[in-house]
C-alpha cells in the first residue's frame, strides 16, 4: 500500500518537473532573439533634441549612496522650489537594471565606459554644454573624451584611482608595486577588492599587460597571477572603509577616495596611505548623463549646472573625499583634502598616462567572468 | 518508530494545567535540571543581546565614535527625524510590512488548511509549489521577480514590493501554521458539527482559534521579515522612497555612523510596540472564546 | 458540502498567487539561462546550452559542498541552541512564555546588517572581545565567524516552529511519560521528540535553505576560501551582469535542493495522513 502511494507521488512528482522544464524551453525557444527589458531607447533624433533649460517638475535622482553633499541637495531644492527624489545603486549593473525595467529617471551616473554603452543604444539625451555657465572650469581632458566625443552627452563628475591603501605605521617594505598586495610583513592582513574588473585589471597591469587584455593566453596567467595571491589574503571584500577603519585590514585595495573618508573616521589619519602603483594606474570617472525618458530634464539641466558652480563643486569634493575635475576652487578643495598626501589626488598627467576600463566585446567579457569565476571557486 | 504507537493516552483526563480537583497545577519538571536550563538561558539571552546593547548604547553617544562613548546625547536621532527622505523610506518600510503581514498571513494560513485537510490530485504537486520559495535563494527571488516585473512591463513601486513581499513570505506562514495544524485533534471539529455548526462556523469558532498562536507567532515572523529584507527589496524597489533596509545596505558601506545604529534603535523599538500589541490581541479574542478554552482543555492558550 | 471541497477552496487564493508571482518568473529564469549577453551586456534569450556547459565543471563542486557545509553547521548549532530554549519557554515559561518568546524574537528586528556590523565591530582585532580578554584572536574572516553570522542570523527560524509545536502538547502526557518511561531522558526520546518533529523538521528546513543561498554572512565575515553558491549567483545578478549565466546557476542550485524538500515533503505527507487516518 505504501509501495503504491509513494511511487504514484512520485510519478506525480516527475510529471510535474517536466511540464516546468517543459514550459521553460517553451518560452525560451518562443522569446528567442528578444532582449530581456524594455530599456527605452530614444531615436536618434530624440536623443538630440535640445533641453529647455528651465524647472518643469522634480528632480528623479540615481547615484551612489553617499556620493553627494545633502547640503547641496537642499540648497538646490530650495532655490529651484522642487523636491529632489533620490534612489541610489551601488554598481553599474545595477543600474542598468532598473534603467532596462522601464524607470524613468531625470539624472544618472553611470561610469566612462557605460556612457559609451549608453550612448551607442541611444539611451542618453544631448547635454548643451553652452547652457552651462560654468563648463569652462572642467578641465580639458574631458572637452572631447574617448567614449563621448564632443562631450555631447555627458559631463563628467567624480574621479577615481584605484590603488593600494594601507597603514604607514603597521606595514614595512611597500615598494611601489601592485605586487606589494601580497606583501609578507602586512601581518596577513590584505584585502583584495571584490569587483572582476578591477582585480583581473590589476593582475593584467602586474603581467605588463594592458589593462583591458582580453587574449585569453594572457587572461590565464592573470588568473593564475590572482590564484596565488589567495594564500597571501586575508579576504576578498568591498568593504574597503570598515576594514581599514577597524584594523582589520593594513593593506587594502581600493579607491583613492576611499582613503580620504578613512581619514575622516580614525584618530590618526596620518598613517593611512594610497600607494599610486608603478605597473599601471587604473583611472575612472563618473558622469552626470540624462537618460532619453526623462520627464524632467529641464531641472536636470540645471541640476547639471548648478553643482558645477566653483564654490558648490568644492563644497561637494569636500563632502564625497573624491576629486572632480574642474579647475579651480574644486581642485584647490580636492588639495587641500590631501595636503600631507598628493599622491592622492589626480593629476592631468595622470589622467593622461593612467588607464581606463573600456567596454569589452562579448567574448571578452564572458573570458573575464571565466577568469573571475574561477578564481573565486579555485 | 511510528509516531501512532509511542504516544500515550492521557486517561479521561480534567482540563490541561488542572490536577483532578480543577486545582491549577504547577509546571512539570520533565528534566530534573532547570537549574542547567537557566543558566543556559541566561548565556543564551547575554549572546544574542550584546550586539544589540551595542548598536542601542552607540546611538546615544554624543561623538562619532563607535568604540568609546562619551556621553550622552540624542543628536542622531535628530539628524534621522530631520532627514527627509530617511522618514519616507520608515514609512514606506512600515506600510510594506504591515501589509505584507495581513495578506501573506491570510494567504498561508489557507494554504496550510487546504493541504492538510484536502486530498486533492494536485495536493502533492501544491506541496513543492509552496516550500519552493524556501529553497530558493533571496538573490534569485529578487533578480526574478524584477525579472518578471520587466517583462510584463509593471512600473516598480512600493506596491511591486509588496508583491513580491509577499509571494516569499506566505511559506514561512504555511510552514508554521501547518505544524500546528497536523496535531489538532479533530474531535472537536467533528463534535462541533454534530452538534449543528456548518463547516465555515466550525473553521471560524473551532479551528482558527486553536490555530491562533501558531498564525500570530507567523504574522509575526513576516513582518519582521519584511521589515529587514533588503535584498528582495532592492530588486524591486522603484525610484523613490526605497524601505529603509535597502538605504543601510547603501549606506553602512562607507562605514556605520551613529545615525545607522539610531535608525536600528528606533527599527527596534518599533518591533517592540508592534510585538506588545500583537500580544494584547489575542487578550481580546480569549475573552470572547472563553468556553471554547475550556472546551479544548488549554487555558492561557 | 463535503469536507474535500471546503477544504479545497482553501486552496485556491494562495495557489493561484503563487502560479502568477513565482512560477511565472521562474520559469522567466528556466528560460534565460538558455539565453546570452550581447555586445552591450543585454541579456538576450536564446536555446543554447553553452552555460550549462560551463557548470559542467569540477571547480564548482567544492562550492556547493560548502554551502551545504556551512549550512548544516548552522541547522545543528541553532538546532543545539533553540530547542532548550523553545523548550524551556514552553514548559517552563508559565506566565512569562510570550513575554520570553518575545524577548526570543526581539534582536531580529533589528536589521541583520546592522547586527553583523555590531558582531564585527566586537569581534575585530581591535575590537571589544579581544581588548576584554587582552588577546589578538582572528575571528573574522574564518569559516567559523560565517557559521556564527548564519546561526545568528536564522536562529529565530529554528526557534518559532519549535515553540509552536511545543506549546500545543498537553504537558500532561510529558508526566504520563515520566510514569511509563522512568527517566527525563526516555521521557524525551519517546514522547516529547516525536510529537516535536514536525517543528524540529520545519525549524531546520526554514534555517537550512535560506543558509544555503546565503551570501552575506560570507561575503561580510569570510575570507577569500568563504565563497558559498549565494556569492556565486549575486556575483552574476549584480557584478558581472551576466544574468543567463547567473540563471542556470540558479536552476542547477535549485535543483540540487529540492532533493533536500522531497525528504521534508514525505514526511509532511505521512504526518498528514496518519494525522487524519
Amino acid at each position: 500500500m505504501k509501495g503504491a502511494l509513494t511511487t504514484t507521488w512520485d510519478r506525480r512528482f516527475d510529471r510535474r518537473e517536466l511540464l516546468r522544464g517543459g514550459a521553460g524551453l517553451a518560452v525560451a525557444a518562443g522569446l528567442a532573439g528578444c532582449g530581456v527589458g524594455n530599456i527605452d531607447r530614444g531615436s536618434k533624433a530624440e536623443t538630440e533634441k535640445p533641453i529647455k533649460k528651465r524647472v518643469d517638475g522634480d528632480l528623479v535622482y540615481f547615484n551612489y549612496s553617499q556620493y553627494i553633499d545633502p547640503e547641496l541637495v537642499k540648497k538646490f531644492e530650495k532655490r529651484h522650489g522642487v523636491t529632489v527624489r533620490e534612489s541610489y545603486f551601488d554598481s553599474m549593473p545595477a543600474m542598468m537594471a532598473k534603467l532596462r525595467a522601464g524607470i524613468k529617471y531625470d539624472v544618472v551616473f553611470p561610469s566612462a565606459e557605460y556612457v559609451q554603452r549608453m550612448r551607442s543604444g541611444f539611451l542618453l539625451r544631448r547635454i548643451d554644454r553652452d547652457q552651462i555657465k560654468t563648463i569652462d572650469t572642467v578641465y580639458s581632458y574631458f572637452h572631447d573624451p574617448w567614449y563621448d566625443p564632443g562631450s555631447e552627452h555627458s559631463t563628467p563628475y567624480g574621479m577615481y584611482a584605484t590603488g593600494l591603501g594601507y597603514r604607514a605605521d603597521q606595514v614595512t617594505g611597500m615598494t611601489g608595486s601592485w605586487r606589494d598586495l601580497g606583501n609578507a610583513d602586512s601581518g596577513d592582513r590584505s584585502f583584495l577588492l571584490d569587483d572582476y574588473q578591477e582585480a583581473i585589471g590589476m593582475a593584467n597591469l602586474v603581467n605588463g599587460f594592458p589593462l583591458n587584455e582580453v587574449d585569453t593566453d594572457k587572461l590565464d596567467e592573470s588568473g593564475d597571477y590572482l590564484v596565488d595571491l589567495k594564500p597571501k589574503l586575508r579576504g576578498i571584500s568591498t568593504d574597503t572603509i570598515t576594514n581599514m577603519v577597524s584594523g582589520n585590514a593594513w593593506i587594502q585595495h581600493l579607491w583613492n577616495g576611499d582613503i580620504v573618508n578613512i581619514r575622516y573616521q580614525v584618530d590618526n589619519p596620518d598613517d593611512f596611505k594610497f600607494q599610486k602603483c608603478r605597473e599601471g594606474l587604473p583611472i575612472g570617472n563618473d558622469n552626470f548623463c540624462i537618460p532619453v525618458n526623462a520627464e524632467h530634464p529641464g531641472t536636470a539641466l540645471l541640476f547639471i549646472e548648478f553643482m558645477l558652480e566653483p564654490e558648490h563643486a568644492a563644497q561637494n569634493v569636500e563632502w564625497i573625499g573624491y576629486p572632480m575635475p574642474y579647475d579651480g576652487a574644486a581642485t584647490e578643495a580636492f588639495n587641500g583634502l590631501v595636503k600631507g598626501d598628493p599622491e592622492i589626488g589626480i593629476t592631468v598627467d595622470d589622467l593622461e598616462n593612467g588607464q581606463q576600463f573600456e567596454n569589452l566585446t562579448g567574448e571578452g567579457r564572458l573570458a573575464w567572468d571565466e577568469v573571475w569565476t574561477e578564481f573565486r571557486v579555485s | 518508530m511510528s509516531t501512532v504507537e509511542s504516544r500515550p493516552t492521557a486517561p479521561a483526563r480534567p482540563p490541561a494545567g488542572a490536577d483532578a480537583e480543577g486545582a491549577p497545577l504547577k509546571p512539570p519538571k520533565a528534566f530534573d535540571r532547570p537549574r542547567f536550563l537557566k543558566f543556559f538561558m541566561g548565556v543564551f539571552f547575554l549572546f544574542l543581546f550584546v550586539p544589540i546593547a551595542l548598536v542601542v548604547l552607540f546611538s546615544f553617544n554624543s561623538s562619532r565614535s563607535l568604540q568609546d562613548f562619551q556621553g550622552f546625547s540624542t543628536r542622531w536621532y535628530q539628524t534621522f527625524f530631520e532627514t527627509e527622505s530617511l522618514r519616507d523610506s520608515l514609512v514606506a518600510s512600515l506600510q510594506i510590512a504591515l501589509v505584507t503581514m495581513v495578506i501573506a498571513t491570510i494567504l498561508g494560513t489557507m494554504l496550510a488548511y487546504g493541504l492538510v485537510r484536502a486530498r486533492t490530485r494536485v495536493s502533492s504537486s501544491l506541496n513543492v509549489l509552496m516550500l519552493l520559495p524556501l529553497v530558493t535563494p533571496e538573490i534569485v527571488a529578487g533578480a526574478s521577480a524584477l525579472l518578471l516585473f520587466t517583462q510584463v512591463k509593471l512600473d516598480l513601486s512600493l506596491t511591486t514590493i509588496i508583491l513580491a513581499h509577499i509571494t516569499f513570505s506566505i511559506s514561512y506562514v504555511t510552514v508554521v501554521v501547518r505544524a500546528r495544524l497536523v496535531a489538532l485533534s479533530r474531535e472537536v471539529e467533528e463534535a462541533s458539527m454534530d452538534l449543528g455548526a456548518t463547516r465555515w462556523q466550525t473553521f471560524r469558532l473551532v479551528t482558527l482559534p486553536a490555530l491562533w498562536p501558531a498564525v500570530l507567532a507567523a504574522g509575526l515572523l513576516v513582518f519582521a521579515l519584511s521589515f529587514d529584507d533588503f535584498v528582495l527589496s532592492f530588486f524591486t524597489t522603484g525610484e523613490s522612497p526605497q524601505p529603509l533596509p535597502v538605504r543601510i545596505w547603501a549606506e553602512i558601506r562607507f562605514g556605520v555612523r551613529p545615525t545607522i545604529n539610531a535608525i536600528g534603535t528606533f527599527m527596534l523599538v518599533i518591533s517592540v510596540v508592534s510585538i506588545g500589541l500583537a500580544l494584547l490581541l489575542p487578550r481580546l479574542f480569549g475573552k470572547r472564546e472563553s468556553g471554547l478554552k475550556v472546551l479544548l482543555g488549554r487555558e492561557g492558550a | 458540502m463535503n469536507e474535500n471541497r471546503f477544504a479545497s477552496a482553501f486552496l485556491v487564493p494562495g495557489a493561484v498567487w503563487m502560479l502568477l508571482l513565482f512560477v511565472a518568473p521562474l520559469v522567466f529564469i528556466l528560460a534565460l539561462s538558455f539565453g546570452y549577453t550581447d555586445d552591450l551586456g543585454e541579456a538576450i534569450y536564446s536555446t543554447r546550452l553553452d552555460n550549462y556547459e560551463r557548470l559542467v565543471d569540477p571547480a564548482y563542486v567544492p562550492v556547493l559542498l560548502r554551502s551545504v557545509g556551512f549550512a548544516l553547521a548552522a541547522v545543528v548549532i541553532c538546532l543545539l541552541i533553540g530547542y532548550p530554549v523553545a523548550y524551556y519557554i514552553a514548559i517552563f515559561g508559565g506566565r512569562w512564555k510570550n513575554v520570553l518568546i518575545a524577548l526570543v524574537v526581539l534582536p531580529f528586528f533589528v536589521n541583520y546588517l546592522i547586527r553583523t556590523y555590531a558582531w564585527i565591530a566586537l569581534l575585530g582585532d581591535d575590537g571589544m572581545v579581544n581588548g576584554v580578554l587582552d588577546t589578538s584572536v582572528r575571528f573574522l574572516n574564518t569559516p567559523y565567524a560565517v557559521i556564527g553570522g548564519l546561526v545568528y542570523g536564522f536562529l529565530a527560524f529554528m526557534i518559532l516552529p519549535i515553540y509552536a509545536a511545543l506549546d500545543r502538547m498537553d504537558p500532561s502526557l510529558i508526566e504520563a511519560g515520566k510514569d511509563l518511561y522512568g527517566g527525563p531522558w526516555q521521557t524525551f526520546r519517546h514522547v516529547t521528540l516525536p510529537h516535536t518533529m514536525q517543528g524540529v523538521l520545519a525549524g531546520s528546513l526554514l534555517v537550512f535553505l535560506p543558509a544555503v543561498g546565503d551570501f552575506v554572512a560570507a561575503s561580510l565575515l569570510g575570507g577569500p576560501e568563504e565563497v558559498m553558491v549565494g556569492n556565486l549567483i549575486q556575483q552574476q545578478f549584480q557584478a558581472s551582469d551576466n544574468w543567463p549565466f547567473g540563471a542556470a546557476l540558479t536552476v542547477a542550485t535549485m535543483a540540487f535542493l529540492l532533493i533536500f524538500m522531497l525528504f521534508y515533503l514525505r514526511s509532511a505527507a505521512r504526518e498528514a495522513r496518519e494525522a487524519t487516518a
